[in-house]
C-alpha cells in the first residue's frame, strides 16, 4: 500500500496506550467478578456438571482474550494513523486486520470530540465522524488536537458539492 | 407553478377503506368470536374500539380538509395539521427518483399514486400522492424534470428547440411475444401451477371431503394407461398456459424509454407501476444472471438509485431494465440509455494466489455440519455411514462455488470509471463512476499481507446502502484503486 501517494502519518497521543489498558483492564475486572460470582455459586448449590465446564470454558476465553486485549493496545497504537486535507480523512489502523479508509470531506455530515473519564484522566478527546454511509471515531488525541481537528474537519466539511 | 390545493377527494373514500381493511380483524374479534363475553376486557375493549374508530373516521375528513399541497418553481410545500400547522418544502433538486403506481382500485376510479423519493432516511422521506388523477400526475412530474419551467417566458426560440429536443422520447424495448415466453421459461412460472392446483385440491378437500368420496375414481383412472397420459398432458399444457399468462401479466406491458435527461420504466398489466430517474442520478448500474439466464444468454439490467424503491409495504422491483434481455441488448441498451457509462469488456482476472486464499479459508458452515453430523451420526435411507459422505459431497460444493467465484471474478479501473464482476451461481458485474462513490475502504488480513492481496469495497448511496467490493485482489492493484478515488476531485463540483 501507499507506494503511489502519501499514506497517512498523524499519529494518537502515546497516552493511548494507556488509556486502552485500563479501559480493556477494567473491562476484565467487571467480567471476572462476574464469572467469580457464578463459579463461587455452581461450587455452592452444586449446579449441573456442563454448566461448570461451560464457566471454566469462559474463564479460559476471558483470560486470553484479557491478555490479547493489552498486546492489542500497543499493536493498535502502533499502526494508527490519519490524516486530513482539504478533501479527504484518511484513516488506517490495525496489524493483523489492516483497514484503510478515505472518505471525502463534501460527505461528512457531522464531526463531534467526546471524552470518558479514563480519557479525561490523561487530557485526552476522542473524535467521531459521521458520514450517510458510516461513522468513524479516531480514539484518543490531545484534547487541544482534537478540538482544532473537528474544527477543521467542520470548516472542511462545510464544503458541499453539487448534486446533480 | 401549481397554485396551492387540496388532495384528490378520492383520497378520502382511500382512507376509509384502508381504515376498514386495518380493523376488521379487530372488529370480528369483539364482535364475532367474542360476541357473548362479558369479560370487562371486552367491554371496554369495544367502547374503545368505537371512539378510536370514530376519531380515525372524523380525521380523514378534517385531514383531506386541512391539507393542501403547492409547487412552485423550485420546490414542493405540503401544508398539514389541523391543530397544529406546519409547511415543509422539498425542493425538487433533493427528488432521486419518481414512482408511480396504479392499483386495481386506482383503475376502477381512473386515478394513480405517486411518489417523488428523496434520499434521506425517516419517514418524511418521500413526498407522496396516494390518490391523485392521471393528468395530475403526470404535470406534476412534468414540472419537477423540467428545469425551464421558471423562466420560460425569457427563453429564445433556440432555447425553445432545445427544451423541444430535451422532451423527446425514444422507446428502448418492448417485450415481443419471443420475450415473453423467453421470460415465462427462464423464470420458470410453469413449476407454480402443480403446486398452485394442489393447493386448492386440499382447500375444496377441507371443505368438500372430495377424498373420502372419490377414493375409487383414483384406482380406476390410475388402471388406464391412455386416462393417465391425457390427465399428464393436459395437466403439462396447462401448466405452460399458466406460466406464460403469469409471466404476461408481470411482464408483458414493459416498457423502457428515454428523453434527454431521464429514464421512465413502466409495467404491469393488471397493476401497473412506473419508475423515472434523472440520468445523472443513477448512482450505479448492476447486470445480474443467474445460471439459467447465462445458459439463455439473457440479462437484467438495475439502475441503483438512492430513493426508495418500494411502495408503502411492497417493494416493487422497478429499477430492473426488463429482466430478461438478451445480454448483447442489456448492453446496448445500457450505452443507449446512459450515454455517458462506458462498458469495458476487457476486464483483469484475480491472480491464481487468490485462490489458494479462497480455497484454504475455513468454510463455518462445513466446520458447524460436520462436527454436528459426526455427532449425532444419522443414518440416511438406510446407510449408516451417510454422515461422512454427507459431509464430503458438502465440502466438494463448497469448493466448487469458490472455484465458480474465483473463475467469475474480475475489475478493473477505467478512467472515471470502477467496474467488477462478481458472484459463484448468479453473477453481478457493478459499474459506478467515482463522483458516485461515496466511500472507499481497503483491508488487509495477516494472510493477504504474506501473499501480496487486499480487499477493496465501494460504498454507493442506496436504499440501504450499497455495498460492493473484491476480495484478494493484487495489492499494487489497491494501491491504484485509492489513488483511483483520491481522483474524484477532478470531476466533483462545488457549491
Amino acid at each position: 500500500m501507499y507506494s503511489q501517494m502519501n499514506g497517512p502519518q498523524k499519529r494518537l497521543s502515546k497516552d493511548a496506550v494507556k488509556v486502552w489498558i485500563i479501559s480493556e483492564t477494567i473491562t476484565s475486572i467487571i467480567g471476572f467478578i462476574t464469572l467469580g460470582i457464578f463459579l463461587y455459586l455452581d461450587y455452592r448449590f452444586s449446579w449441573k456438571e456442563w454448566i461448570g465446564w461451560i464457566l471454566k470454558g469462559l474463564l479460559l476465553i476471558s483470560v486470553l482474550s484479557a491478555v490479547w486485549s493489552w498486546i492489542k493496545s500497543f499493536l493498535l497504537y502502533k499502526s494508527w494513523r490519519y490524516d486530513v486535507s482539504e478533501e479527504f480523512l484518511q484513516l488506517k489502523s490495525g496489524v493483523l486486520y489492516e483497514k484503510h479508509q478515505l472518505v471525502p470531506m463534501t460527505k461528512i455530515q457531522s464531526v463531534a470530540t467526546n471524552q470518558g473519564p479514563v480519557l479525561r484522566k490523561y487530557g485526552l478527546c476522542s473524535v467521531s465522524i459521521e458520514t450517510i454511509a458510516s461513522a468513524h471515531a479516531i480514539p484518543a488525541l490531545p484534547k487541544q488536537t482534537a478540538i482544532e481537528l473537528r474544527n477543521q474537519i467542520a470548516h472542511y466539511a462545510k464544503i458541499k458539492e453539487v448534486e446533480p | 407553478m401549481i397554485p396551492a390545493k387540496r388532495y384528490h377527494p378520492l383520497l378520502m373514500l382511500f382512507g376509509l377503506w384502508s381504515l376498514l381493511k386495518n380493523n376488521f380483524f379487530i372488529f370480528i374479534f369483539l364482535f364475532v368470536i367474542k360476541a357473548r363475553s362479558q369479560s370487562p376486557f371486552i367491554i371496554y375493549g369495544r367502547i374503545l374500539f368505537f371512539i378510536v374508530f370514530g376519531v380515525a373516521f372524523i380525521y380523514i375528513f378534517l385531514k383531506w380538509f386541512a391539507h393542501k399541497y403547492e409547487l412552485d418553481g423550485r420546490s414542493f410545500h405540503l401544508y398539514k395539521g389541523i391543530f397544529i400547522k406546519s409547511e415543509r418544502t422539498i425542493p425538487f433538486s433533493k427528488i432521486q427518483n419518481v414512482n408511480r403506481h396504479t392499483s386495481l382500485f386506482h383503475r376502477l376510479f381512473k386515478v394513480t399514486s405517486i411518489s417523488f423519493e428523496t434520499g434521506m432516511t425517516g419517514e418524511e422521506a418521500a413526498v407522496k400522492f396516494e390518490v391523485v388523477s392521471q393528468l395530475e400526475s403526470l404535470r406534476m412530474e412534468q414540472h419537477i424534470t423540467s428545469e425551464v419551467n421558471d423562466n420560460a417566458m425569457n427563453l429564445s426560440p433556440s432555447e425553445m428547440v432545445v427544451a423541444k429536443v430535451d422532451s423527446i422520447r425514444i422507446i428502448h424495448f418492448k417485450p415481443m411475444k419471443k420475450d415473453i415466453l423467453n421470460a415465462s421459461f427462464t423464470s420458470l412460472s410453469f413449476l407454480v401451477f402443480i403446486p398452485l392446483l394442489l393447493s386448492f385440491y386440499s382447500k375444496i378437500d377441507e371443505i368438500l371431503h372430495v377424498e373420502k368420496e372419490t377414493a375409487g375414481i383414483f384406482f380406476y383412472i390410475i388402471s388406464s394407461w391412455w386416462i393417465v397420459t391425457t390427465i399428464v398432458v393436459v395437466l403439462i399444457m396447462a401448466s405452460v398456459a399458466f406460466g406464460i399468462a403469469r409471466a404476461f401479466i408481470k411482464y408483458g406491458k414493459y416498457e423502457i424509454s428515454s428523453d434527454r435527461n431521464r429514464i421512465y420504466i413502466t409495467k404491469g398489466v393488471i397493476d401497473e407501476t412506473a419508475f423515472s430517474i434523472a440520468k445523472e442520478k443513477v448512482q450505479a448500474i448492476e447486470i445480474k444472471q443467474s445460471i439459467l439466464k447465462r445458459l439463455l444468454g439473457l440479462a437484467e439490467v438495475k439502475l441503483t438509485c438512492a430513493g426508495s424503491l418500494s411502495f408503502g409495504e411492497e417493494t416493487l422491483e422497478i429499477n430492473s431494465l426488463y429482466p430478461f434481455l438478451p445480454v448483447q441488448r442489456a448492453y446496448e441498451m445500457v450505452s443507449e440509455i446512459l450515454p455517458t457509462y462506458e462498458v469495458t469488456p476487457k476486464m483483469k482476472r484475480l491472480p491464481k494466489k487468490s485462490l489458494w486464499v479462497r480455497l484454504f479459508s475455513p468454510s463455518w458452515i462445513w466446520v458447524i455440519t460436520t462436527a454436528v453430523l459426526f455427532y449425532f451420526r444419522p443414518a440416511v435411507l438406510g446407510v449408516e455411514q451417510a454422515w461422512w459422505i454427507v459431509s464430503a459431497a458438502l465440502l466438494l460444493m463448497i469448493i466448487a462455488i469458490r472455484w465458480l467465484d474465483f473463475i467469475h471474478t474480475k475489475y478493473i479501473l477505467n478512467n472515471r470509471f470502477i467496474q467488477y464482476k462478481t458472484g459463484s451461481l448468479t453473477t453481478s458485474l457493478f459499474i459506478s463512476k467515482r463522483e458516485k462513490v461515496i466511500e472507499v475502504k481497503v483491508t488487509r488480513t495477516i494472510f493477504q499481507k504474506w501473499l501480496g492481496l487486499a480487499s477493496i469495497e465501494t460504498i454507493n448511496r442506496a436504499k440501504p446502502l450499497q455495498h460492493n467490493g473484491i476480495e484478494d485482489v493484487p495489492v499494487e492493484f489497491a494501491d491504484s484503486f485509492y489513488k483511483w478515488y483520491m481522483g474524484r476531485r477532478n470531476e466533483i463540483e462545488i457549491e
